[in-house]
């Protein structure tokens, strides 16, 4: 932890996002003008799809660590639990913000509160949000880690929900255009620069939550250091 | 075009809002770091007595 790995995939992860976001304006083949209400917005997909794969490895690592300090009072799991809800609030705004946007251009309005992908993503999201603010707003303790990794552990019954939404109820959000389930593809290179976007927002992701994990660990050092310090 | 010229103004503010929280977020760690190795050096206290709380868990 003490490396500079954290720094060096998040320098990494980022510089990978803005090639995606340069290959996605500039190289990716547009879509046809009869099938979208406005094709340059579809653009927005190769950030949109990214983030959301990024969103769901945070939510992934956030349910983790929720499981480890509640069963273990494992002192990673914490970190973990800290490090997933930070990244999954930024990745889960920036998938709803892009959706949002998306929304607008496509279909006239930002949001369907009927479409159950987009609410059951929006509560993920939300979900971070409490976790993040909420611990902010509390002492840290036994039963204040105990209550927020409850959350964070049955709040993950709603990944595999956004996972399957779109492929049992199809409503306004597109269903999958790869992995089971399909019913459409996409051009090749489109898929090399979802894929490459991926990749990009999975090193960010990563770099974002070390950095985290080692500001948790960090911190609590400090406090210790305080509380020796306030001994005399 | 129009499309176009939104699409872009999306593109930079996204990536400026994650180049805002990368810095954010480096720039925190590194001044906390200094803190804590001044801190430390001065009263000689270890990494590993870092987490208090999960420590008290496991003595209860």
């Amino acid at each position: 932890m003490r490396g500079r790995s954290p720094e060096v995939l998040l320098f990494t992860g980022f510089a990978g996002i803005a090639t995606t976001l340069f290959l996605a304006w500039n190289w990716a083949p547009s879509v046809s003008i009869n099938a979208f209400e406005s094709p340059a917005a579809q653009r927005i997909f190769y950030w949109h799809v990214p983030s959301a794969w990024a969103a769901l490895i945070a939510f992934t690592v956030l349910f983790v660590g929720s499981t480890m300090w509640f069963f273990k009072r494992n002192s990673l799991g914490w970190k973990l639990h800290v490090a997933g809800s930070e990244a999954g609030l930024a990745c889960g705004l920036m998938v709803v913000c892009s959706g949002c946007i998306w929304g607008s251009a496509e279909w006239g309005t930002p949001w369907d509160w009927s479409d159950v992908r987009l609410n059951s993503f929006g509560l993920l999201t939300l979900l971070a949000m409490f976790l993040v603010l909420g611990r902010k707003s509390q002492p840290d303790g036994v039963e204040t880690r105990d209550t927020f990794s409850t959350f964070g552990m049955y709040g993950f019954v709603l990944v595999p929900l956004t996972y399957i939404s779109t492929r049992i109820w199809q409503i306004r959000h597109p269903g999958p255009v790869g992995g089971p389930g399909a019913e459409g593809t996409i051009d090749g290179s489109m898929r090399f620069v979802v894929l490459f976007g991926a990749l990009a927002f999975t090193l960010l992701i990563a770099g974002h939550m070390m950095m985290s994990m080692r500001i948790t660990d960090m911190e609590q050092r400090l406090e210790q250091a305080q509380k020796k310090l306030d001994e005399g | 075009m129009d499309g176009m010229i939104y699409l872009s103004l999306a593109y930079i503010a996204m990536i400026a809002a994650i180049a805002i929280w990368t810095w954010t977020v480096v720039t925190r760690s590194r001044s906390i770091e200094a803190r804590l190795a001044a801190v430390e050096s001065t009263i000689g206290l270890s990494a590993d007595e870092g987490d208090d709380v999960a420590s008290q868990s496991v003595d209860e």
